[in-house]
């Protein structure tokens, strides 16, 4: 005897084929229409797993791009100050150094002193600068000027912190932004910039050439000092230039796996639903002409 | 030797038995839909010749049999529960899936959000703008764990409703197969066995989705059901109702069979699914989520209280619970910011040290993004989170890939059973044919008998 074939057993077959095959369609269409892989975590638990990991990395890759922007940002700052200390530094050498010997006049030497007076001003200004309510030059006293005029003109001690703030700009790797001014002003030697140059302006008042050549050697010091800075607020910059290379690749690559996690690969969707549909017709179909005919109809 | 009259008697036996044939016929066609109909097949026995000079008394109808194969009937009610618990799993689990949101769209992103507000604060310590980003995320972030664990607990009082319905949708089943145990020896005298039969496998089968049971068929219209680890349900014409007891410290339902808890005893069926998820998956998950949130707590307020506020005041702590919580249970219900920072964003300890445009502190919690300071050092909270994820995901495609091979085996079980028992129209209407034409041919003799006496009695007129 053959296979009975009966009523309920077609009608089961028919729905549960026509059912496997909509569903089939269906998840092809989602993906098309969504451009998703992955629209829920079961669709692939690893899947989803492995994404979340790539967007914690691109997130963390945007957050050390907007720092190495910020910091960047303010290390031109920093730099171009640099630059401006060191021309106000050589132009207070050529100053006092006019000053030098019997040669110059009275008249000479006030205007040199004066000349002096207002380097001194201006690096006070240069040390002083601020970039959005933060002091550069004051360590992690950040938010009060580093360097304060007192009574009679003479510029107080470093108020800033020898502790200098950094920022990430990779694990395990920062940036300096804001420098220790008392370093580069003072550092080791006995007197800072600004009461070498009290005694310099002194010193050329009082024609005393002795005082004059010591107090340009000990700018000299000073010189040293800035452009020391200078040179590694220069190397930062290019580590910033390298970072942001290597983050917007770091991002690329992250953001290429997550794509291939997440996206729906759109030429195989794309077949797979054509196919889906086809089968979905075939098996619509195939129920129906199953459906169709009976002995009852030839009684 | 027989006699005429003898001869007409047969054949109007024979009519009764090719039309009760087409009765069959017809009642078998109009069953063709009925969910539990078992085909019925006529059985007719000839009757032997009286003696030598006999033909035979003609046909007898034996009686109406349900065609129905027992170990195909037991075969679906051992595998219909084990398909309806990964089922009712799935169906709970999706909700579950929805509920942690798709990566990139969920905890992860203001897990990311919360430490990059701390890189920006660390970028500009003094900004309040930053200090306000930094207590907007954290509150974010805090009314995420509690929305998630709040949407963990929802999927898990869903299921407990559902499980008090199923109660008693297995309470109904068994006092309805009871009921017909009661009328087992009155169907069996008035013929009526095979379609109580039918109705009690077809309750069998409905109470096997609900919960893995024992069907104990008797054979005389009695079944008695035990539940799989032996507890009665129906003793022929008694029946015993499952409870259920509201249990603390949540009030979900345990399961009670003659006043003993038989919950953890119950795991098959949409029942043994439903407890599945609300007692194993959902706190399962509810414990991830507070493990993390009790830790995203305590590493960020470790480093918060180390550090030093915007005044030069020692940091407080910044997340706190409320209500305060014993261990890290129920952690991520409970996690806000402190009140205290909420209230004035220059608590917030971005400095180290006493000065105020230290980050270091800042830096520091920033850092834990990266930082590997769960599972015993082997884990950042994304990877957390993403153990988390994937549990859910597994679990969820685990139930559904279970469901879809154990739905196949039924339908082919049920195929089979429908080989035997179900109802082809094509073959019925063969019978139908079959009967009529037996009928027809039947009344040809009925008439040739009656032709034969009638001439007969013309002759002796």
């Amino acid at each position: 005897m053959g296979l009975r074939v009966t009523f309920n057993g077609q009608f089961r077959d028919a729905t549960t084929n026509v059912e496997r095959a909509s569903e089939r369609l269906l998840q092809f269409q989602r993906q098309v229409s969504s451009g998703r892989r992955l629209d829920r975590v079961s669709d692939d638990p690893s899947g989803a797993s492995s994404a979340l990991g790539e967007r914690t990395k691109i997130a963390q890759v945007d957050q050390f791009t907007r720092s190495t922007d910020s910091a960047y940002s303010r290390l031109t700052v920093i730099d171009t100050v640099l630059s401006d200390i060191v021309t106000k530094l050589t132009a207070a050498q050529v100053a006092a150094t006019s000053a030098l010997g019997t040669t110059p006049t009275t008249a000479q030497r006030t205007a040199a002193a004066e000349q002096l007076d207002g380097l001194k001003a201006a690096l006070l200004d240069d040390f002083n600068t601020s970039l959005q309510g933060n002091y550069l030059f004051a360590g992690t006293k950040s938010t009060s000027k580093p360097y304060v005029t007192g009574s009679g003109g003479t510029v107080a001690a470093y108020a800033g912190s020898s502790t200098e703030i950094q920022v990430d700009i990779e694990e395990d790797r920062a940036v300096t932004v804001s420098f220790d001014g008392g370093a580069i002003t003072k550092g080791s030697d006995s007197t800072d910039v600004f009461a070498i140059m009290d005694s310099l302006i002194a010193a050329v008042n009082a024609a005393d050439s002795t005082a004059i050549n010591s107090g340009i050697a000990s700018l000299q010091n000073v010189f040293g000092r800035v452009t020391a800075a200078q040179s590694r607020v220069g190397a930062s910059m290019q580590t910033l230039d390298a970072e942001k290379l290597r983050l917007s690749a770091t991002k690329l690559a992250s953001s290429e796996r997550l794509s291939k996690l997440e996206d729906a690969n759109m030429a195989e969707a794309i077949t797979g639903m054509q196919q889906a549909d086809t089968a979905y017709k075939a098996a619509l179909g195939a129920a129906a002409t199953a459906a169709k005919v009976s002995l009852m109809d030839y009684l | 030797m027989s006699d005429l009259l003898t001869s007409l008697n047969s054949a109007a036996r024979s009519l009764d038995a090719q039309r009760f044939g087409m009765d069959v016929t017809g009642q078998n066609i109009a069953n063709v839909n009925t969910p539990g109909y078992s085909r019925r097949t006529l059985d007719l026995v000839w009757i032997a010749p009286y003696d030598k000079t006999s033909a035979g008394g003609g046909v007898e109808v034996i009686g109406v049999r349900a065609l129905r194969d027992r170990l195909l009937d037991r075969r679906l009610q051992q595998e219909l529960p084990a398909e309806r618990r990964e089922a009712a799993i799935a169906e709970a689990l999706r909700t579950v899936e929805a509920a942690i949101g798709r990566p990139g769209e969920s905890l992860d992103v203001k897990l990311n959000a919360f430490f990059d507000a701390f890189a920006k604060l660390a970028d500009n310590p003094t900004s309040s703008v930053a200090r306000q980003e930094v207590l907007l995320q954290g509150g974010t972030l805090a009314t995420s764990f509690q929305d998630m664990a709040a949407r963990l607990r929802s999927a898990q009082a869903d299921s407990d409703q559902q499980i008090r319905a199923v109660v008693d949708q297995v309470n109904t089943l068994t006092s309805r197969i009871s009921a017909l145990n009661a009328t087992a020896s009155h169907a069996a005298a008035t013929g009526a066995l095979p379609a109580l039969q039918d109705e009690q496998l077809y309750l069998a089968r409905q109470l096997s989705e609900l919960v893995d049971v024992s069907v104990i068929d008797h054979g005389n219209g009695v079944v008695d059901i035990t539940l799989g680890n032996g507890k009665p349900l129906v003793v022929a014409e008694h029946q015993y109702d499952l409870g259920t007891s509201s249990t603390a410290p949540l009030g979900y339902a345990s399961i009670t069979a003659g006043g003993v808890d038989v919950t953890s005893q119950i795991t098959g069926g949409r029942l043994g699914g439903l407890l599945q998820v609300r007692d194993v998956n959902v706190p399962a998950y509810l414990d991830q989520l507070d493990t993390l949130a009790y830790n995203v707590a305590a590493q960020v307020n470790t480093l918060h209280t180390a550090g030093y506020d915007q005044t030069g005041t020692a940091g407080v702590a910044f997340f706190t619970f409320s209500p305060s919580i014993v261990g890290s249970a129920g952690a991520a219900e409970a996690l806000i910011v402190n009140p205290v920072v909420a209230a004035d964003a220059r608590k917030i300890a971005a400095a180290s040290i006493t000065d105020v445009g230290d980050n270091q502190t800042a830096r520091g919690i920033a850092a834990l993004r990266d930082a590997r300071v769960l599972n015993s050092g082997t884990a950042t909270f994304t990877d957390a989170w993403g153990q988390m994820v994937y549990a859910v995901g597994r679990d969820s495609k685990d139930a559904a890939d279970d469901q879809a091979t154990r739905e196949e085996i039924v339908r082919q079980v049920d195929q089979l059973r429908d080989q035997i028992s179900g109802v082809s129209l094509d073959e019925e209407a063969a019978n139908l044919l079959k009967f009529q034409r037996a009928y027809e041919a039947n009344a040809r003799f009925f008439k040739a008998c009656e032709d034969t006496i009638d001439s007969l009695l013309r002759n002796l007129s």
